[in-house]
This record gives C-alpha cells, sequence and structure tokens, in this order.
C-alpha cells in the first residue's frame, strides 16, 4: 500500500487501526476540536489527540432538537456524531471556545447522557495582549492539571520537549509538502493533500511523520499533476472533506494551497525548541497565525493569505464559508475586497457542511469564476 | 434603493424632539392628532400609540423622549464643538465617555432609534449585504453598517467593542465597520467565567482601553468629573433597584412599557442627571400606580419573562400584553441590571474597577460568556429572575442573529420547567426587522400560548 493509500484509508475510518492500535495497548485517546488546543500536552501524557470533524455525518437529526438551524452544519455534525454514538470510542474532549457554534455545541454534549468521561473546555482569550497570554498560560496549566488528575498521569518535562520535537517534524514535514505543490507540476491534487491533513489528526503524530516521509519519497515517482489546470487557493470555514475540493478540481482546477484550520493554519508556525518547551508551546499555540474569532488581527490574516497566494503561484481564490459562520463569512467579505485589491480574483462561497452540502448549486458558480479567470 | 434624502440622526432627533413636545393632555382624537398618526407608517404608528394612550406611559416617555432628544441633538454639533464620538455595543458601559466629555453611541441604541425614520430600517438592512455582509449577522448593527454606506451616518471618530466571548457577530461587526470604512477600533475581552480572577482580567483589559483612548483621542480624565458621573450612576441604580422592587408585587405596578426605556436611558445616558431624573420619573409613576393598585388589563393573568431579547421593531406589542391580554412583562435578559454593583467612588482606580465589575454583569456579557450552567451565566440568571420577579412562563423571540443563544435555549428552557415548573415558548423571528416574522403573526403565536396557560 502506498503512503498516500494508507492515510486515505485513515482518513476515511473514524475508528481507524492506528486508533484501534493504540487503544488495544490501554492507552487513552482525547478528542479535541480547534487549532489552540496545544495538542503536545495529551501527547506527552501518552493520550492521542483525535481531532473531532463532523465527516460522515448522516444527517443531523439528534442534534438538530439542540444545536439549531442557525447553528453551523459543522457543529451540528459533530454533535449529531457525539450523541449518536460514534465518538464513544473517546475517553474524552477537550474543546476550544473557538466560535458561539462550537462552543454551544460542547455545552449540549457535556450536558447530553452522551457526555465522555472527561469533558474539559479550555477558554481562549480573543485578543493578543499581554495579559491575555499570561490567562492563556494559566488555563494551559489548569488544562495540564486536568488532564494528569483525570486520567492519572503526568506530562513529564522530557516527553513534552520530545512532543514539541515530533509535532515540529511534522510541520517541516507538511511545508516540504506544500512547497512541492507550490512547484509546477504538483505531485498531488489538493483533494488529496486535504486527505493527508485530516489523517494527520486521527493517528499517532510519530507514524503520521513516517507516513509522511514516504510520501514524499513516493511524490517524487508519482505522475505530475500537468500544469495546464487553474492554480487556487482555498480558505474560509472549517473544511476537512476531500469532497467539495474534488468538486472544484473536477472543473479543470488545481488547489494548491490553502489557509485553512486543517491545513496551513494548524502547521505554518513551528514551537521554538530552544528554550522551556512549555512556555514555547504556549507562545506557539497562542500567536499562531490567527483564526478570525481573534479581534484586530485581520491584517495579519490578510498578509498570510497574500503571501500564500504569492507562494503557490495561485491564478485565484476561493473563499468559502458555511452558512451562519459568521466568523469567516464577514472576514470573507473583507478579504475578497483586499484580495482583489491585490490582483486576485477572488470568489465567495456559501456553502453547507457534511449531508447538506449542496455540490449542484455551486458547481455552475465555481465554474463561471474559473471561466473568468483561466490562463 | 433610491436614496433618502437628509441625514439619519438628524431626522431621529427630529422625531425625538417632536414626541417630547407633544403636550400631556394630548387628545388623540383631535383631528390634527389623528391626520398626524395617519401620515406614520404602521410600526411606528403602533409604537407611538403606545406610548402615547396610557397618561401613565406618556409620563416616563416625555422625559424619556426628552433626554434623548438633547442628548442626539449633541451628536449634530459634535465635530463643531470638537468632541469625539464613539460608538460602542450594547454591553459596554458609557460612563466612561461622558467622564471623557466624549458622546458614545451605543450601536444597537442607533438602530432601534433609527426605526422611527421614514423609510425604515429595511433598506438599509438589505444594502449591508449587498456590499458584503453576511445576512446571519445581527441587524441592530447591520442596520448601522447600512447607513455607513449610504453615507446618511457619520462615521464616529471611534469604534470600541466589548463582546468578544460573548456574541461572534457582534465582535466581527465592530471589526467589518473599522476595517471598511477605516475606523481606529479597541476591543475589551471578555472572560469565559465569572469570578474574581475573572474580574481582575476584565477590570485590567477594560483600564487598558480608559488609557488607550485618552491617548488617541488627547481626553484627559479627572477625577472628580469621573466622581460625579459615578455617583449619578449610583443614584440611577438605587432607583431602578427600587423600581425593581415594586415589580415584584403580584400584581406587578411598573408599566410593561418601561422595560424598554429602562434599557435605553441605561445604555446611553447613565452617568448623567438627566438618566437619574428618567429613572426617578419611572419610580414615581410606578409608585403612584402602585398606591392605586393600577396593573395590567383587565387584570394580572400572566407574568412573563423574556429569556432574552425582546422586539424593537415594534413596541406595540407591549401596551397588548398590558391592555388586552392582562400579561405583565417582569422582566428580560436586557432589562437585568438586578446584578449592578453600587460602584465605590474613593479614588479612580476603584471607580474604574466598579465600571468594570458593571459592565461585566451587563446584558449578553453576563449571561452569554461562558458556558450556559456556569454561575452567574445564563440558566442562574433565568432561575433567579423567574422566582424573584414570579414569572409564569418564559419567552425566547429567537432573534436569529443570537447563534449563542440559540445553541443553549432548549437546555435553559428545559431546566426552568423541570426546576420552577415554568413553561416557555420559543419563537423565530428577528427584533429589529419586521419582514422575518410579521407582528401580527407574533401576537398569533402568543395568544395561543397564553391560551395554554390560563
Ligand atoms: S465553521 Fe465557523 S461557525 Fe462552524 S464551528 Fe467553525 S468557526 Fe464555528
Ligand atoms: S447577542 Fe444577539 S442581539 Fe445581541 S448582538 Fe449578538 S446576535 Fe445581536
Amino acid at each position: 500500500m502506498s503512503a498516500l493509500e494508507t492515510l486515505a484509508e485513515v482518513s476515511a475510518t473514524r475508528l481507524n487501526s492506528f486508533v484501534s492500535k493504540w487503544k488495544s495497548q490501554g492507552k487513552k485517546v482525547v478528542g479535541y476540536v480547534c487549532t489552540y488546543l496545544p495538542e503536545e500536552i495529551l501527547y506527552a501524557a501518552d493520550i492521542l489527540p483525535y481531532r473531532i470533524t463532523g465527516k460522515g455525518a448522516a444527517d443531523t437529526s439528534l442534534a438538530d432538537s439542540y444545536l439549531t438551524r442557525v447553528n453551523c452544519t459543522f457543529s451540528r455534525c459533530c454533535l449529531e456524531l457525539a450523541f449518536s454514538g460514534q465518538y464513544d470510542f473517546l475517553d474524552g474532549a477537550t474543546f476550544v471556545n473557538g466560535c458561539d457554534h462550537i462552543r454551544r455545541a460542547f455545552d449540549n454534549w457535556r450536558s447530553h447522557q452522551k457526555a465522555l468521561p472527561f469533558m474539559y473546555i479550555l477558554p481562549v482569550p480573543h485578543l493578543l495582549s499581554p495579559e491575555a497570554l499570561v490567562w492563556y498560560k494559566e488555563e494551559v496549566v489548569k488544562f495540564k492539571e486536568a488532564i494528569e488528575g483525570h486520567f492519572g498521569t503526568t506530562v513529564d518535562p522530557q516527553k513534552l520537549k520530545e512532543a514539541v520535537s515530533t509535532y515540529n517534524e511534522s510541520r517541516k514535514l507538511l511545508r516540504r509538502l506544500y512547497d512541492l505543490q507550490a512547484g509546477t507540476e504538483p505531485p498531488l491534487k489538493g483533494s488529496e493533500v486535504i486527505t493527508v491533513l485530516s489523517a494527520g489528526t486521527a493517528m499517532p503524530k510519530g507514524e503520521f511523520n513516517t507516513l509522511l516521509r514516504k510520501l514524499l519519497e513516493e511524490a517524487g515517482t508519482r505522475k505530475r499533476v500537468p500544469d495546464k489546470k487553474t492554480r487556487l487557493l482555498v480558505a474560509g470555514s472549517v473544511l476537512d472533506d476531500a469532497e467539495f475540493i474534488e468538486n472544484v478540481e473536477g472543473l479543470g482546477a488545481l488547489v494548491v494551497t490553502d489557509a485553512l484550520c486543517f491545513g496551513t493554519r494548524s502547521f505554518w508556525d513551528l514551537t521554538d525548541e530552544t528554550g522551556d518547551a512549555f512556555d514555547a508551546l504556549v507562545n506557539r499555540y497562542f500567536n499562531h497565525v490567527p483564526c478570525p474569532r481573534m479581534a484586530g488581527e485581520y491584517p495579519r490574516r490578510m498578509a498570510f493569505l497574500k503571501e500564500q497566494a504569492a507562494r503557490a503561484h495561485v491564478d485565484g481564490a476561493i473563499l468559502e464559508h458555511i452558512k451562519f459562520c459568521d466568523l469567516h463569512g464577514t472576514d470573507n467579505a473583507l478579504l475578497k475586497r483586499d484580495l482583489e485589491k491585490a490582483g486576485i480574483a477572488t470568489l465567495e462561497l456559501e456553502r453547507q457542511y457534511g449531508p447538506l452540502a449542496d455540490a449542484g448549486r455551486l458547481r455552475t458558480r465555481i465554474q463561471a469564476f474559473l471561466e473568468r479567470i483561466r490562463r | 434603493m433610491s436614496t433618502p434624502k437628509a441625514d439619519a440622526i438628524e431626522r431621529i432627533v427630529e422625531a425625538f424632539e417632536m414626541a417630547s413636545a407633544l403636550p400631556e393632555d394630548m387628545d388623540l382624537e383631535s383631528p390634527e392628532m389623528k391626520a398626524l398618526i395617519e401620515m406614520m407608517p404602521e410600526s411606528r404608528r403602533n409604537t407611538f400609540l403606545a406610548m402615547a394612550k396610557d397618561p401613565d406611559v406618556r409620563k416616563m416617555s416625555a422625559v424619556f423622549n426628552r433626554c434623548l432628544g438633547i442628548y442626539w441633538r449633541k451628536l449634530l454639533s459634535a465635530k463643531d464643538e470638537g468632541k469625539k464620538v464613539v460608538f460602542v455595543p450594547f454591553n459596554f458601559a458609557p460612563e466612561i465617555f461622558h467622564a471623557l466629555d466624549m458622546i458614545p453611541v451605543c450601536v444597537e441604541v442607533l438602530t432601534t432609534m433609527a426605526l422611527t425614520l421614514e423609510e425604515g430600517i429595511e433598506p438599509y438592512l438589505d444594502l449591508s449585504v449587498e456590499r458584503g455582509l453576511p445576512d446571519t449577522m445581527c441587524s441592530a448593527q447591520r442596520a448601522v453598517i447600512g447607513l455607513f454606506e449610504t453615507g446618511l451616518l457619520e462615521k464616529p471618530d471611534l469604534l470600541v467593542n466589548g463582546a468578544l466571548g460573548s456574541c461572534d457577530p457582534n465582535s466581527k461587526a465592530f471589526e467589518y465597520m473599522a476595517e471598511k470604512f477605516n475606523i481606529p477600533v479597541l476591543y475589551l475581552d471578555i472572560p469565559f467565567y465569572h469570578d474574581k480572577r475573572a474580574l481582575d482580567y476584565y477590570a485590567k483589559g477594560y483600564k487598558n482601553i480608559v488609557k488607550a483612548i485618552q491617548e488617541m483621542t488627547g481626553a484627559k480624565l479627572d477625577v472628580d468629573r469621573l466622581r460625579e458621573v459615578v455617583e449619578n450612576t449610583n443614584r440611577a441604580s438605587e432607583l431602578f433597584f427600587e423600581i425593581n422592587e415594586l415589580k415584584r408585587n403580584v400584581p406587578n405596578p411598573v408599566p410593561n412599557y418601561y422595560n424598554m426605556h429602562h434599557t435605553g436611558m441605561k445604555l446611553t445616558m447613565v452617568g448623567t442627571p438627566d438618566a437619574v431624573e428618567y429613572y426617578q420619573t419611572a419610580l414615581d409613576v410606578s409608585k403612584d400606580r402602585f398606591k392605586r393598585g393600577k396593573s395590567v388589563l383587565p387584570e394580572e393573568r400572566i407574568r412573563l419573562l423574556f429569556l432574552y431579547t425582546g422586539y424593537y421593531f415594534d413596541n406595540s406589542i407591549y401596551s397588548w400584553f398590558q391592555e388586552e391580554m392582562g400579561v405583565s412583562y417582569v422582566m428580560d435578559v436586557l432589562t437585568a441590571f438586578d446584578f449592578n454593583p453600587l460602584i465605590d467612588t474613593s479614588s479612580v482606580d476603584s471607580m474604574l474597577y466598579g465600571l468594570a465589575e458593571e459592565m461585566l454583569n451587563l446584558p449578553m456579557t453576563r449571561q452569554l460568556k461562558g458556558g450556559w450552567d456556569m454561575p452567574d451565566n445564563w440558566l442562574s440568571d433565568m432561575l433567579y429572575y423567574a422566582r424573584t420577579y414570579k414569572a409564569d412562563c418564559g419567552v425566547f423571540t429567537g432573534h436569529t442573529a443570537c447563534k449563542q443563544a440559540w445553541g443553549v435555549y432548549r437546555l435553559v428552557a428545559d431546566e426552568l420547567k423541570r426546576q420552577l415548573g415554568i413553561p416557555s415558548l420559543r419563537l423565530e423571528g428577528d427584533g429589529w426587522d419586521s419582514r422575518i416574522t410579521p407582528m401580527s403573526v407574533i401576537k398569533d403565536q402568543f395568544e395561543e400560548f397564553f391560551a395554554t396557560l390560563l
């Protein structure tokens, strides 16, 4: 099996073979939802961090009577999977107050009979101020203590250092992959890259790194995607389902980079490995490429997008947001204005996540956009 | 949209001045009055009549409209007088700006006031969306953004947002205004919890903002002026605590219409002598009604608690409750200031800390940050208000944009039922946009619900 095939299998299976193996060794698995959670703390405690998503939810009927139609379909799909027992294999879940929808998904899950034995929310400030950094650090300390207390383990400083290094390795490998994608004739389709990224959040990072290295080797011998396709950047609301990208690419485009929280925004910044590992982690997670939840950081998000667009030589950008996702919807309106000003053709799309996704409706708009910008 | 003629604020001020100039003994049946009423658009007419019909309500409204008219007129001359104007959301207390001789404008109150414009706010809601803003954002800020787009509303000198952590649409609306219209902005982060550590963090953020405002505008905080403002706030708090005491009576003598005014005053003018005058008038009217045994008509049959926002686009609903349904509207989250502290005025530091504490207890900040069942959060407040004000039922008006409230409404309503036996009604609509659910439909739904309670 090629590395890509293995990763695709991991991405497609909720309780995948790596998680099963981990559990069979008597070790714990804890779900998380957001890029502001320092996963390394779990990993150092020999707990597998597993990113909770809504992928594969067939409908949202259970979730809908709690989270309502004005809540985004991603948060509803996550809750649906939780309520229908599909996350029963987790030993706990740790959320972050990322947005109004996801913190309410947490509230509902925590209050439901399907609540896991360990339900925790790590409150992250919405400003990047010195006081907020102190608050965040205190919260990360509390989180570490809660993990230690509940699971009867300790986060050993040496193991934390090792976890930081393993995670950094992962980020560096992903950047190499993105460098290849940025070149002419990228080795992978954008939909395959999403698959790789999503697999990386559902298996131990050490083993993921081994597969990534193999993937990079294989990429050298792989038949390249021809350069005549329209090169795109995708940014916006959470996107871990290859289907949306597949649809875009089916129309003659190639997604070569992104500014997504499953993509570059989660791995672009490294953790400093020279000083105290805990402090370095806190700094890294607090200051990493900001999510639209961080107030006053729009200029940084804009700059990051432009940097990604230039690096990957894109012909245009798709800014998507899930309906009712005000964080990304509002940012996208501003980003569209500023990207177009910078000469980057941009399409803004409102979409749904999961079973409500309506590929047909979006197709026409994407097609028209591609025709407009085709080289 | 066809472009209306004049500056929005100018026209709003005119409407308020007109309303406050109405004589106390006004005869609604006189031909002149009838002609005037006929000319008004429907929702404005309903709101006007709700205020004008009842002499008790009119007394409070006259003071309210006069004070607010004067206040908004100041906005028109702000530039000439060198005064800075700052836009804030409804969970940012205005006192600090009064103390700095700046003019605070609460965006949500401005949208409510803009309902008096003859063209309504709908064209502005739509325009904001045509120009890029998602239609899922809150109409209470969208109207102001639409007004900016037309140029009918002058840009303020500064935006200060304090909704981070309690409402994403609100925080993002301010960021959008700042970026799109190039207005300087400051943000105040709301902590997740409600304890001493959280208050210290929040107060530090608040003090940073006060410092930054002074640096950005050149304004200087004077301790005596601040004390004067805070003493007015304390006086206003004592008065509305007294009014709330009266509300606990069965039947409740405080007119339903009071709730809207109470909030409007608190969010704009608290800290000024005018606000004290208004609350004093409201207290006098309520006391007098208590003495006369006056309450809702025909008799108090139901005591209603709004679990979050009310309706603003047509206030006739409150007089309909009062005069036809026998429903006493005892409290809503936006009128809920029972946890307002009396502020220690001994030093600048104690006053700023007190103002921060006041803000941490303002609507939305207090109830919608953090988790729904944490101490001093939504559920605990609803249980407290339902018990204290002896509510028989609750209603969630279902303002579409409040995703954080929608997301746990069911949990709160289930607990109210389980712990206090109080049923709740969940509606869907919009507080400001009359097109989402028209008032006639809203009234039908209420009527059906009330029938199940009697
Ligand atoms: S897609 Fe948007 S609304 Fe949904 S969970 Fe993510 S940030 Fe929140
Ligand atoms: S809490 Fe609701 S009413 Fe208030 S600003 Fe947010 S969305 Fe609007």
